[in-house]
């Protein structure tokens, strides 16, 4: 499979929000907390809804959560 | 470890073991009614492995009361259905190959086609759970 171009903040993010554990995130996210492993290490890329569902989490647009293309490498 | 993972090395296990048990009594197949052995042969495999699979996932469950608790989300549906379509190719390449080489080993009789398919059958479960593990590991 190629590498994806899809990056992300959410590790950023989970800090920002009281250090926030990747268990806490996927209990309100409603995935595993291996599925939000797998995004935040890039390895696997959510569907919109669940992209949706993090913004809304951390209160931010989707758009600052993911990144697309090279721009978005970090 | 995820819950699931666990419980794709159970059942891979399972299957393994189970078969193994199995084709280990395959050259029952020359005996004067290979028909009935199969059947038989098969019904307590079935049985075991069923057994196996009930306790083994009883404990898991025990151990991962949370875990077991919830449904499988986007990316363990998404693992399932690549380990499935992996399987497929592994049952239909299996069964296709498997009956002609049956016909020309053990004659044309009907148990060999049907120990051929059940063979292709097994085999893509094994690499099907096996496919499961491998996306685990890597993440999707």
């Amino acid at each position: 499979m190629a590498p994806t171009l899809v990056t992300n903040s959410i590790r950023q993010l989970r800090f920002a929000h009281r250090e926030m554990t990747q268990q806490e995130l996927a209990d309100r996210v409603g995935v595993t907390r291996q599925t939000i492993h797998a995004i935040e290490a890039g390895k696997y890329s959510p569907s919109l809804e669940v992209a949706f569902r993090m913004a809304e989490v951390f209160g931010v647009r989707v758009d600052e959560v993911f990144h697309y293309g090279k721009a978005g490498r970090r | 470890m995820s819950f699931r993972e666990k419980t794709a090395w159970v059942t891979l296990c399972a299957i393994i073991l189970v078969s193994l048990m199995y084709w280990f009594h395959v050259p029952s197949l020359l005996e004067p009614h290979p028909g009935l052995w199969v059947v038989h042969a098969m019904g307590v495999s079935l049985a075991a492995y069923l057994v196996i699979e009930v306790v083994a996932h009883v404990v898991l469950r025990m151990r991962h009361p949370r875990d077991a608790r919830l449904p499988k989300d986007e990316r363990e549906q998404l693992i399932d259905l690549k380990a499935i379509r992996i399987a497929y190719y592994v049952f239909a390449t299996g069964a296709l190959c498997g009956i002609p080489v049956m016909l020309h080993l053990a004659g044309a009789g009907p148990v060999a086609m049907a120990m051929a398919v059940f063979m292709a059958f097994v085999l893509s479960q094994i690499v099907k759970h096996a496919a499961r593990i491998a996306y685990y590991r890597r993440g999707a």
